[in-house]
């Protein structure tokens, strides 16, 4: 360590980032000191993924600049980012579980002499660099052997040992138990006694000020503050910084909420999830919100009967079955996270998607009524305007929008009376948006039940009666929705805050 | 143009073929092509008895390749089917032997031939079984399995016929079904069976939803299972009806020939393969049409028969259906490619 005075490893300036009709990043400049853990937060969508794509070289800024230990910085990959001294740690692993430790720490700058590989000094200094920030892994181990904890500390050590000073580390926690985070925080302290930096990303508010040296807020694309920790008051200031008065509610009270229970959900226990139980009622829309991980979609599936778990679900008083299937039968239709692999069939047509989830409805001794299927399509497609030419359009060929209105189209197909809608807008646009918000409210007017499970807090607050806070599995809270819901008190919950922040 | 279309007005079809009519279009078109081609090349090729032999010769790899279509189109392989034919008519001509043969490769079980037929297809239901078993309730991959279960069935066949083949000792019946001539032409009970079969199977990829699910499962299997498909029971169906198949073309060419010869089918489950990929079925899954499959077997028969014709030796034929294949898959690629450009 070179004592109290400062020098900036990495700083941006007038850094921007235009998609068509979005600016994800607007104008960020701001430096990051060397050899301190720098925190990055905001809320989704805040423009912390584009940022850090255009730090590792994933995108090319629109405008503004970047430079690296005093040098211009213009990564094309992350290859370029590691000879500019910045290595990322991805949240997917890219490590060899055939080989040894050692053999990944060197993987890819292995020396050799006429084919044969030769022992070289990178192995003594990737040795030396692991002993250094976690002696307790044996080089010769095989890596397969290792947990998912181990196997992060192993890529970074290929980072610092690689020669990068500036290691990004992008929600690293997501899938480390409590005892492992503590094990990579004590790595991320030793790096940077060793004089690394590190840019640490992460929803977790605790984990930020208990790693932190300073912190970068953005929100709606804009740098709205980087200062020392230790000037940020507590946990109600820095969410205060993130939220501004960003979400506007357009909640207005809906009178079809009715008093008849229709889904009980009793200890719901996954992996993750933690004697999960709630109630939703007829005509209601409620609302799961949490952080991604918080365990919203494994209650989706749960209910679902997509992926098993312990506890009892009823649905107008009957068990539902334990698979998709029965679900249907029972009643329940998913719209699922992932529109295009879980949702659509998208080299089929519109025609061909919609009657897949109730094939009696248009079938008569397993044959196909063809005029059934196409009225089906047609009274869809106007119901829901979707934009299309024909009902003969494949859906891949449809906008994000009109393939989420297909899949809605599918459910409704099935005529089900509880709808879990699995983040329902993710990658869609404006207009789509607020479309499929007043095809929700419809859904719930008509007195269907309808769950909606988002980590966009402007939706949930937009369009729930009642929501459920989620944090690490455990359901924490139930709210009514309404003109005077506490926002700071939501993001606190969610972020992993016991007690409420309001003072 | 896949399966429910037909009825829509013509005002709302499109005026562009859906990418699958064009597949099997191109398909029919290369196989007329072809055909007309080798007509100019080889003497007295252009002759009608010459189309219907096209077709009846080859009843057996188009039968095979109608269920290995629709697994293909489902996103699954059947190699055990070869391996079933060579069981299955092994089996029919061991339990229909009488038992006080000669020696061991003469004497059967003695059981009347309706019953034998019928233990024989359960024979090869049993394979089909192990195929379903294997694929749906362990998840192994089914390329690796039905490589498997194709050695396991022609295994059993070589055991039974001691690596050669039973033919004495039968029933007069046995040799009936196979040489049953149909409506007083030459043409044979097998050729008519694979014909109906195909048909059948046409409705069925076209009308029901039996058909529709096989492309929902091939096309997204995720989406499948999450929209209430019972993915593992139809996967199920699936290989049972290819392996009733491929256990009723092993029956019938035991009959035909009036022996159980345990290398018969050989490289039939590749031809297939062959047939059903030259007819436009994606390997992926989720796309092709058993229509394709059949002139895919008419292009490959235009090939081999017109290269006999030439009087090229028998030991050409391999490289012919290779360059074949080449063709008509990186053909169906790029006009794909470029269709939807």
């Amino acid at each position: 360590m070179t004592g109290p005075q400062t020098h900036t490893v990495l700083s941006v300036s007038g850094l921007t980032k235009d998609y068509p009709g979005v600016r994800a990043v607007d104008d960020v400049s701001f430096a990051i000191e060397g050899g301190t853990v720098h925190c990055l937060v905001g809320e989704n969508g805040a423009g912390k993924s584009t940022l850090v794509k255009m730090l590792t070289g994933a995108l090319d800024p629109t405008s503004g600049s970047m430079s690296a230990n005093g040098n211009e910085y213009t990564p094309n990959s992350p290859q370029d980012a590691r000879k500019g001294g910045v290595a990322t740690l991805f949240q997917e692993l890219h490590v060899v579980d055939e080989l040894t430790v050692l053999e990944n720490l060197t993987l890819g700058m292995e020396r050799s002499w006429f084919g044969f590989l030769v022992k070289s000094e990178l192995e003594e200094r990737a040795v030396k660099t692991l002993a250094a920030i976690e002696p307790s892994i044996d080089p010769s181990a095989r890596v397969s052997r290792l947990s998912v904890a181990q196997k992060q500390i192993i890529e970074i050590a290929r980072a610092a040992s690689s020669g990068a000073n500036i290691i990004i580390m992008d929600e690293p926690t997501a899938a480390l138990s409590e005892r492992e985070v503590e094990r990579l925080f004590g790595v991320i302290r030793r790096l940077r006694e060793n004089d690394v930096t590190v840019i640490y990303i992460s929803h977790k508010l605790d984990e930020i000020f208990e790693l932190g040296d300073n912190v970068t807020i953005l929100r709606d694309g804009k740098h709205i503050a980087t200062k020392p920790l230790a000037d940020v008051d507590g946990r109600s200031e820095l969410i205060e910084m993130m939220i501004g008065r960003t979400v506007f509610q357009s909640y207005s009270p809906r009178g079809t909420v009715g008093n008849k229970v229709v889904l009980k959900a009793r200890g719901l226990t996954t992996s993750l999830l933690k004697d999960v139980s709630f109630d939703i009622k007829e005509g209601e829309i409620v609302g799961f919100y949490g952080l991604v991980g918080a365990g919203k979609t494994e209650i989706a599936r749960a209910l679902y009967g997509a992926d098993s778990f312990e506890g009892a679900v009823d649905f107008k008083g009957k068990p539902v079955g334990r698979t998709p299937t029965a679900a249907i039968a029972s009643g329940i239709a998913l719209v699922p996270e992932e529109r295009r692999t879980q949702g659509l069939f998208t080299n089929l047509t519109i025609r061909e998607n919609i009657p897949v989830m109730n094939l009696p409805r248009v079938s008569r001794g397993g044959v196909f009524k063809a005029a059934d299927v196409q009225d089906a399509a047609h009274q869809y497609v106007e119901q829901l305007s979707i934009a299309t030419s024909s009902i003969e359009k494949h859906t891949e060929k449809l906008s994000g929008g009109n393939q989420q209105k297909v899949v809605f189209a599918k459910c409704l197909f099935s005529r089900a009376e509880l709808l879990l809608l699995d983040e329902p807008t993710r990658g869609v646009d404006v207009g789509a948006k607020s479309e499929i918000y007043d095809i929700i409210k419809d859904l719930a007017d008509q007195g269907n039940a309808v769950a909606v499970f988002s980590s966009e807090l402007e939706e949930i607050l937009g369009i729930c009666d009642r929501v459920f806070l989620m944090f690490d599995g455990h359901l924490q809270e139930e709210i009514p929705n309404g003109p005077d819901v506490d926002i700071s008190h939501i993001l606190n919950v969610v972020t992993g805050g016991q007690e409420s922040v309001a003072k | 143009m896949s399966s429910l279309t037909e009825n829509i007005p013509q005002s709302l079809q499109r005026e562009k073929m859906s990418d699958e009519g064009f597949i099997t279009s191109l398909v029919v078109i290369v196989a007329v092509a072809l055909f007309l081609v080798a007509s100019l090349l080889v003497p007295n090729f252009f002759q009608w008895q010459n189309v219907v032999n096209l077709v009846t010769n080859n009843w057996a790899v188009i039968s095979l390749g109608i269920f290995v279509s629709f697994l293909l189109v489902s996103g699954n392989f059947d190699l055990s089917v070869g391996g079933i034919v060579a069981l299955s008519g092994v089996l029919s001509v061991w339990f229909a032997q009488s038992p006080d043969g000669a020696n061991a490769l003469s004497s059967g079980l003695g059981m009347p031939y309706p019953l034998a037929i019928l233990c024989a297809l359960i024979g090869a239901l049993a394979i089909g079984a192990m195929n379903a078993l294997f694929v749906v309730r362990l998840g192994i991959p089914s390329i690796i399995v039905t490589l498997g279960t194709m050695m396991v069935a022609r295994g059993i066949a070589q055991v039974i016929t001691q690596g050669s083949q039973r033919n004495t000792n039968l029933p007069d019946e046995f040799g009936f079904l196979g040489n049953l001539t149909m409506f007083g032409t030459s043409v044979k009970l097998p050729v008519v069976l694979m014909l109906l079969l195909f048909l059948v199977a046409v409705f069925v990829e076209r009308k029901m939803v039996f058909g529709r699910i096989t492309y929902w499962i091939g096309a997204n299997p995720e989406a499948a299972t999450l929209s209430g498909i019972n993915r593992s029971w139809h996967i199920t169906k699936l290989y049972l009806f290819s392996a009733a198949v491929a256990g009723m073309v092993g029956i019938l060419l035991a009959s035909e020939f009036k022996s159980g010869f345990s290398n018969r089918g050989t490289l039939m489950e590749f031809d297939a393969l062959v047939i059903a990929l030259l007819g436009g079925i994606a390997i992926t899954g989720g796309f092709g049409s058993v229509i394709g499959m059949f002139f895919g077997a008419i292009i490959l028969a235009v090939v081999t028969s017109a290269a006999t014709g030439m009087v090229l030796s028998p030991d050409w034929q391999f490289i012919l259906k290779a360059i074949a294949v080449f063709l008509a898959i990186v053909t169906q690629t790029w006009a794909v490619a470029r269709r939807n450009r």
